[in-house]
């Protein structure tokens, strides 16, 4: 109540608003659904973007419950300890690194920021944090071993998907450390107002602050999908069989477009049939790498500046390393 | 959005979480498995607001009311408007909850899914009468079974009606990870019973017993499979709306 321009009147705070939404969403809620019965399309929108969010929940959960770990016991200046001295040493260690945390690409985007760190934070550390970000959620176990699965007579796939994933976030790294620049990064990680706390307060609200925020991306993300996923013909596929070149690219739009878990993704591209087997490697590499709701959590984990050119660069990245890693290891259009 | 605020929307996140749980209803959007994984999500989201909240109270030396504008002197960190979005998700799992996906939402009909697995002899059926196969696999033994299991055996199918052009085929939607991947999987209904299934509205669910045509040993590729039907029993929707 200290500056007068920021009390608001009682009968408009946001708490008040929020309660009168719930109230009119537990009126409605059967006109709603009544509504969406006529309407298949709709109908599908909501269900997917139900899918996409509840499959993303308990992988942010679990990357929030890392970041908040890290705030608690990570101080930014040990991670510049561990890692290597030399931007190029620190940037590869962190893209094999990536391959323990066995999870989605959700999690690993408020890890990444935690990791980040606010401070005057060298290249090296942020060019280190982002490579973490990208490849762990392309090379961890779980999901090589779900190509593996996916793809059960062609063991090159996983070792293209590999090759590629890890090279596309090590060359991202190598890219932020030489072109990057700090003030893209207009997100800042909050202080606590608790910062004197426990060690639980200080874990409970830095995992509080990266779900808050990351999640209400994820929102924007899987809406963006939903939307594509309605809108989007699926004889898209059928006109692709031919056409290496368009199918490359349609298939990494596909990829960034459906915004598909990278632990899933493997099973989705194998029943392509129709399609040649390199476009379908570039799917697997740009989808864990970038992706609608990535775009979004992106911005707001780091900020829109930093994701307007972080994720066209990553886009564009891991098209083209896919396509040369196909082509060597799966020997061009089969 | 104040961070009281944000308390309320992070616990009411929890409880839709812990509702689609405890319904059941989650299967609509991602597989069984997930379970275990969104019951701790849920219990996590919930700790985290009440324990905010708790906080917030203490730090005002316990005279919490008042509280949207009071906590001005808790450090706006980045109170930013965006927070705001996941009321959608609260109120699409907590109020509305879409229902699962059917054969409109996911055509055209695409059957490539049992693509996936080689030509392979596959293990015998159990000898019972007429032992329940998922759709999906019915679909993949038949174009993929170098054993020929199917062969001339009657067996039992639980899918949805999708009437086309006075035909009827069985259908069931595959999931993959959630409900963005759903592809239909799909059987033409043929023979005596077929008939009493073409009665159903479209999207009744039925238990379906027959034979499966066996594909022709000179046809490439996949192929959707013809059942003969001899009985045809509607029931109600089974709690896991998907194959997988």
């Amino acid at each position: 109540m200290t500056v007068a321009g920021r009390t608001r009147p009682r009968f408009a705070g946001p708490m008040q608003l929020l309660f009168a939404g719930l109230i009119g969403l537990a009126l409605f809620a059967g006109t709603i659904r009544a509504f969406m019965v006529g309407r298949p399309d709709l109908a599908k929108a909501a269900t997917v973007f139900c899918g996409v969010f509840v499959q993303a929940l308990p992988f942010l959960a679990f990357g929030v419950v890392i970041s908040g770990l890290i705030a608690t016991y990570v101080s930014p200046d040990r991670v510049a300890r561990w890692l290597p001295r030399r931007t190029g040493a620190a940037i590869l260690t962190a893209g094999v690194g990536g391959a323990a945390l066995p999870g989605c690409e959700c999690g690993a985007v408020p890890v990444a920021r935690r990791l980040f760190g606010d401070g005057p934070s060298s290249d090296r550390q942020g060019a280190a944090a982002l490579t973490f970000m990208l490849a762990a959620p392309a090379i961890n176990p779980v999901v090589l071993v779900s190509t593996a699965v996916a793809f059960p007579g062609e063991p090159a796939m996983v070792g293209a998907r590999f090759t590629a994933s890890l090279l596309t976030a090590v060359a991202m790294g190598a890219i932020w450390s030489r072109w990057g620049r700090a003030d893209w990064i207009t997100r800042r990680l909050p202080r606590s107002p608790h910062s004197g706390g426990s060690k639980w307060t200080v874990f409970s609200e830095a995992a509080r602050h990266d779900f808050l925020q990351a999640a209400s991306y994820l929102v924007l993300g899987a809406a963006t999908a939903a939307a594509l996923n309605v809108l989007m013909p699926p004889s898209v596929y059928e006109h692709l069989a031919g056409q290496l070149l368009l199918g490359i690219l349609t298939m990494a739009v596909l990829a960034f477009v459906l915004a598909l878990c990278s632990e899933a993704d493997a099973f989705v591209a194998a029943s392509l049939t129709m399609l040649p087997l390199l476009p379908r490697l570039v799917f697997l590499v740009v989808g864990p790498a970038v992706d609608a709701k990535l775009f979004a959590m992106q911005a707001g984990v780091f900020g829109r500046p930093f994701a307007t050119r972080f994720a066209p660069a990553t886009f564009v990245v891991a098209t083209v390393v896919a396509t040369v890693v196909g082509l060597f290891f799966l020997g061009g259009a089969r | 959005m104040s961070r009281n605020t944000e308390n309320v929307v992070l616990f009411l996140l929890g409880m839709c979480t812990a509702a689609i749980v405890v319904t059941g209803t989650f299967t609509r959007y991602v597989k069984p498995t997930l379970m275990p994984w969104l019951a701790m999500t849920a219990v996590l989201l919930v700790v985290l607001a009440l324990s905010a909240a708790i906080r917030d109270v203490r730090a005002r030396g316990g005279h919490g009311d008042d509280a949207d504008h009071r906590d001005a002197d808790i450090e706006h960190a980045h109170r930013s408007g965006v927070v705001w979005l996941l009321v959608l998700p609260v109120a699409l799992l907590g109020f509305v909850v879409p229902p699962a996906l059917g054969a409109r939402a996911t055509e055209p009909a695409v059957t490539d899914l049992p693509r996936l697995v080689m030509l392979r002899p596959f293990p015998p059926l159990p000898a019972d009468r007429a032992p329940e196969l998922p759709l999906p696999e019915v679909v993949v033994r038949v174009n993929r079974d170098s054993a020929y299991t199917l062969q001339g055996r009657l067996i039992t199918v639980t899918g949805f009606t999708i009437k086309e052009g006075g035909e009827v085929d069985l259908g069931r939607v595959v999931i993959i990870c959630c409900a963005a991947d759903g592809q239909l999987s799909r059987l033409h209904l043929r023979g005596p019973a077929a008939a009493t299934a073409a009665t159903y509205p479209e999207e009744t669910w039925v238990r379906v017993e027959g034979i499966v045509v066996p594909k022709p040993s000179d046809m490439a590729g996949l192929s959707t499979p013809t059942m003969t039907v001899s009985a045809v029993t509607p029931i109600e929707a089974p709690q896991n709306p998907y194959a997988y």
